[in-house]
């Protein structure tokens, strides 16, 4: 594949522009970085990791929380099989990977800060609040 | 959804492969991620990722145990951080800004070189082109 100037690339994304349609919260499972990006809010972010595997997103306007990206889920589904239990039609509710996560192998005798717990009490909120699903369609579920 | 000519298409745009340049290909899957999410997102994507792939102010390869980027468990060898501070930025309905002084662009890229994640970080207090706990997350500074 030829590489395109940045020009062009350029060119190219603005071409597409953003999808007009009102937002509503998601999340989607990204294949060429095993992780799932949850998007709670429409506005400009910056990331903070609160552990090996997530990383949240807060509104540079607001501070609040307004989206996360959760790494190796494959490797979370194989460490959690019982996670296969609220998977419906591929598709999970992101508390619940929050919360597979806190139980798992590696964190479960993990000392938890009051800071991370305050930010996982937090996104898990945010998750139900706005009842979002991963679709896992991609993933080797 | 809106439909585009491009959906779904991957694109290829170069990237510093240290003294040399090489392609590398932009998630498709991000990229429409990106769109749902305003246009202050598809102008960074448009020019502030690919200015930070070609002219990053440093390169950080592979992850360290218990760090981030790419799946720790799996060694993450080959995954790259490209990391840049942009003179430019941009609010959400796509007004230009100035810098953003006390940040840093990073751009991730997997060992198939596939750029997956773009975004701001707090930058390093003693080294501001450089991404706070720089020396923890990374196994090896390139660049």
């Amino acid at each position: 594949m030829n590489a395109m100037t940045r020009e062009q690339f350029a060119e190219m994304v603005l071409e597409q522009g953003p999808i007009p349609e009102p937002f509503k919260p998601f999340a989607t499972y990204n294949r060429d970085g095993d992780c799932i990006e949850f998007f709670a809010a429409q506005d400009m972010f910056y990331a903070e990791r609160i552990d090996d595997l997530v990383t949240v997103y807060y509104s540079f306007e607001t501070n609040e929380i307004v989206g996360s990206l959760i790494k190796g889920v494959e490797d979370l589904l194989e460490e959690c099989p019982a996670l296969q239990i609220v998977i419906s039609d591929r598709k999970v509710r992101l508390s619940h990977l929050f919360m597979a996560h806190l139980f798992s192998r590696d964190q479960i005798d993990q000392k938890i800060s009051d800071v991370r717990r305050l930010v996982y009490r937090k996104l898990i909120r945010v998750a139900e609040d706005t009842g979002t699903e991963a679709d896992l369609e991609l993933a080797t579920v | 959804m809106a439909e585009s000519k491009n959906d779904g298409r991957p694109s290829s745009i170069p990237a510093l492969d240290l003294d040399d340049m090489m392609s590398v290909t932009v998630s498709a899957d991000r990229l429409q991620a990106m769109r749902r999410l305003g246009a202050g997102h598809m102008l960074e994507t448009a020019h502030l990722m690919p200015g930070v792939l070609a002219r990053p102010e440093a390169i950080f390869e592979g992850i360290r145990e218990d760090s981030d980027e790419d799946n720790s468990r799996r060694g993450g060898e080959g995954w790259r951080c490209y990391c840049g501070t942009p003179d430019t930025s941009y609010s959400l309905d796509g007004t230009k800004l100035g810098a953003r002084k006390g940040w840093v662009y990073l751009v991730f890229v997997n060992k198939e070189k596939v750029v997956y994640n773009w975004r701001w970080e707090r930058a390093d207090k003693d080294d501001p082109e450089l991404p706070q706990n720089h020396q923890k997350r990374f196994k090896e500074r390139v660049l």
